[in-house]
């Protein structure tokens, strides 16, 4: 009998793994096309939620992949590896891609400043995993509305986050509650998204000035 | 015929009623407390689990005469996987939004204790048929209890239905109850609606001796 072998198990279990990995694998290379043009529009949704006065939350989603198309321009050198958004061929705010490991899985969002390099305009998330109804409220307006008109700080973290309740300064944002691990890593995040763009950028504007 | 029938009968009962997972077996409880704050999200929830439950029993149950013993949680835990990746992927490329709301609770219907239980209580020592049934039922069982937790809290907590703003509820004589659709909120209604359903449990049993 091939069942009563001792290897039996081993090929057993390796042909099932097989047979149902395959299907997987088949299954999301026909939805990946789908699937792709959704993470795309995700990342589209979230620029234009940033960048101000573009954001119209009734559009349909061929209306605002058009809007985007039309308003936003691409991450190039001169920006610092950011989206922009021009007004009269000068560039009127920036939309900062920032990404990292959140408790459950990567947060990837955009982050808007103005033109002054200073001022916050907003922030968005077009992929996060986090708890719902807990660190799952980073997604929410209440906790992204806070961010608008706060300014970068030029000190060691460029956005501090603090306990709900705490007195904020210029550059700093309640957290979503005192002992999540979200509101930790996303300070993490965005600080670690910012600076990266200034430092791209310092380069760039310093040449320009001089 | 008859006797199958009857079977079927049984396990429809069992499944929904005398033994439902949520009130009388107290499993699945995660999702329960996770994703009942509104009932468009319960109700996609319930029918990934109606999904994955039925299918994965039935394919224990093909396949519970090649599995061997010492390695048949491996293979049920890859079954249940496999349905649970399918919906996933479904819910990405279709249903985006819905993806998104419901997080990572989906990837979770994995490790849903009914999923696996049912298939290790049942699906693996029945026919196909039956162990499809049994899942079916199991999953209708737990879906009308979340459904109805469900309904409380969007009704208490946000005054609408299905998104849609209800009478007297939605208005300003109602003052919402936030907790509800916190977190706590399902503590304490999963709780109410243990306590009502095994009551009325408790009363047919008296009877019945």
């Amino acid at each position: 009998m091939i069942r009563k072998q001792p290897w039996y198990p081993i090929v057993y279990m390796f042909c099932v793994t097989a047979f149902f990995s395959t299907v997987v694998i088949g299954f999301t290379r026909l939805t990946s096309e789908r699937v792709e043009a959704n993470q795309r529009l995700a990342l589209e949704g979230a620029v234009l939620a940033v960048l101000p006065g573009v954001q119209d939350e009734t559009l349909s989603n061929p209306e605002l992949h058009r809007r985007f198309t039309e308003s936003v321009g691409l991450p190039d050198e001169s920006s610092g590896g950011a989206y922009t958004l021009k007004e009269d061929g000068r560039v009127a705010a920036y939309a900062v891609p920032i990404e990292g490991r959140g408790f459950w899985a990567p947060i990837k969002g955009m982050i808007g400043v103005k033109a002054d390099k200073k001022t916050i305009t907003g922030i968005a998330f077009y992929e996060q995993s986090e708890t719902p109804g807990l660190g799952a409220e980073i997604a929410k307006s209440s906790f992204r509305d806070q961010f608008r008109n706060k300014e970068i700080s030029s000190q060691d973290k460029p956005l501090i986050m603090r306990r709900p309740g705490e007195t904020l300064g210029r550059s700093e944002v309640h957290a979503v509650t005192g002992a999540t691990q979200t509101s930790t890593r996303l300070e993490g995040i965005i600080n670690a998204g910012l600076k990266q763009w200034q430092t791209q950028m310092a380069g760039k504007s310093e040449g320009g000035e001089r | 015929m008859k006797s199958i029938g009857s079977e079927n009968r049984k396990l429809i009962v069992e499944g929904l009623w005398n033994n439902n997972p949520i009130f009388k077996q107290v499993l699945g409880i995660c999702s329960t407390l996770a994703v009942t704050n509104l009932v468009l999200n319960t109700a996609v929830m319930c029918a990934a689990l109606v999904f994955t439950l039925s299918l994965s029993a039935a394919t224990v149950s093909i396949l519970r005469s090649l599995t061997p013993r010492n390695v048949r949680m491996m293979v049920e835990t890859l079954i249940i996987a496999f349905y649970v990746i399918i919906v996933d992927i479904v819910l990405k490329a279709y249903w985006p939004q819905m993806s998104t709301n419901l997080g990572p609770y989906v990837g979770l219907v994995i490790t849903n204790c009914i999923v696996m239980g049912r298939c290790e209580a049942y699906g693996n020592s029945n026919p196909p048929g039956r162990a499809f049934v049994d899942g079916l039922f199991n999953a209708l069982g737990y879906s009308f209890i979340l459904l109805i937790i469900a309904i409380f809290r969007e009704l208490l907590g946000m005054g609408t239905f299905l998104g849609v703003s209800m009478p007297y509820f939605g208005g300003a004589y109602w003052d919402k109850w936030i907790i509800m659709v916190m977190p706590p909120g399902a503590f304490f209604m999963l709780a109410v609606v243990v306590w009502v359903f095994k009551s009325i449990q408790g009363v047919k049993e008296d009877k019945a001796k």
